[in-house]
């Protein structure tokens, strides 16, 4: 299963790489905004999207809503991790086409959950 | 304007802190008593900021010693301290924006109020102190990481618990 991380902090693609990996999932690409994402996207396909929101060039809810209009890969899943967490961001967030919301700090259960909830049964 | 914080800011800031150090840093940090008043300066080579604005206005600060922040920042990366190189400004920095959205999440949860964050500054140098304009109030939260000690600040600039 490959994971594409899009964060503009390399700590905290670490730290979700680090995560990814304790739950055993070794196949991760990353980007530092959402532009880069998208780049990302035209090389290979992904089986899930973890963004964060506020990052340079392209916003995570840009990048959500461009990764939603495409004709390849607007059907992949897309967990955002963020610490926005008023009720306003996360329907915001949900109406861009995010599968899931993670608030940071969060504990790597709660990552797998996450994952697990939005992955294709 | 009240002489101190509201017990209830400073009560939130001390979980936040706690909480994120539990889970991101992977470290347990033992608060011990808040000190408040203008003229605090805590010895410190990093420094984290991350401002908020809305009813309540104000800053997160972080302050540790450079040795203290690369621990930190090897533990947030599962790294060696001794590994640790250009990667501590932007440690330190999701650190505090971890701490200030956390913090703001829980004043939105038992206040109802909404802010908005900055991203996060951080200054790495020596012999230097940060001077706030006089309008502010200010409690310095000090903490202890094992044998390590590191402060969270909260400055408001406008009415806390008003």
């Amino acid at each position: 299963m490959r994971f594409l991380i899009v964060d503009d902090s390399s700590t905290m693609r670490r730290i979700i790489i680090n995560t990814l990996n304790k739950l055993g999932h070794q196949d991760v690409q990353e980007a530092g905004n959402g532009k880069e994402g998208l780049e990302r996207l035209t090389s290979g396909p992904v089986d899930m999207i973890i963004t964060d929101w506020n990052m340079p060039e392209m916003s995570g809810i840009d990048f959500i809503r461009a990764v939603r209009s495409s004709a390849t890969v607007k059907d992949v899943p897309v967990l955002m991790v963020t610490t926005n967490a008023a009720k306003d961001d996360i329907v915001e967030a949900l109406k861009a086409g995010v599968n899931s919301y993670v608030v940071k700090p969060f504990t790597p259960e709660t990552m797998r959950e996450k994952i697990e909830a939005v992955l294709p049964r | 304007m009240p002489a101190t914080i509201d017990t209830q800011f400073v009560d939130e800031l001390l979980a936040a802190t706690r909480d994120v150090f539990k889970t991101m840093v992977f470290h347990d940090v033992e608060p011990s008593s808040p000190m408040s008043g203008d003229a605090l300066r805590p010895g410190a080579n990093v420094v984290g900021t991350v401002a908020f604005a809305g009813k309540t206005s104000g800053l997160v600060v972080f302050y540790s010693t450079l040795e203290v922040a690369q621990a930190i920042t090897a533990s947030m990366l599962g790294v060696e301290p001794t590994s640790v190189n250009g990667e501590l400004p932007d440690a330190i920095g999701e650190l505090t924006n971890m701490i200030a959205g956390s913090f703001r999440t829980r004043m939105a949860g038992v206040r109802g109020e909404t802010w908005a964050i900055s991203v996060p500054t951080v200054t790495v140098g020596s012999d230097f102190y940060t001077k706030y304009v006089s309008d502010v109030q200010r409690v310095l939260c000090p903490f202890r990481m094992g044998q390590a000690e590191l402060y969270v600040e909260l400055i408001v600039t406008r009415s806390a618990g008003q």
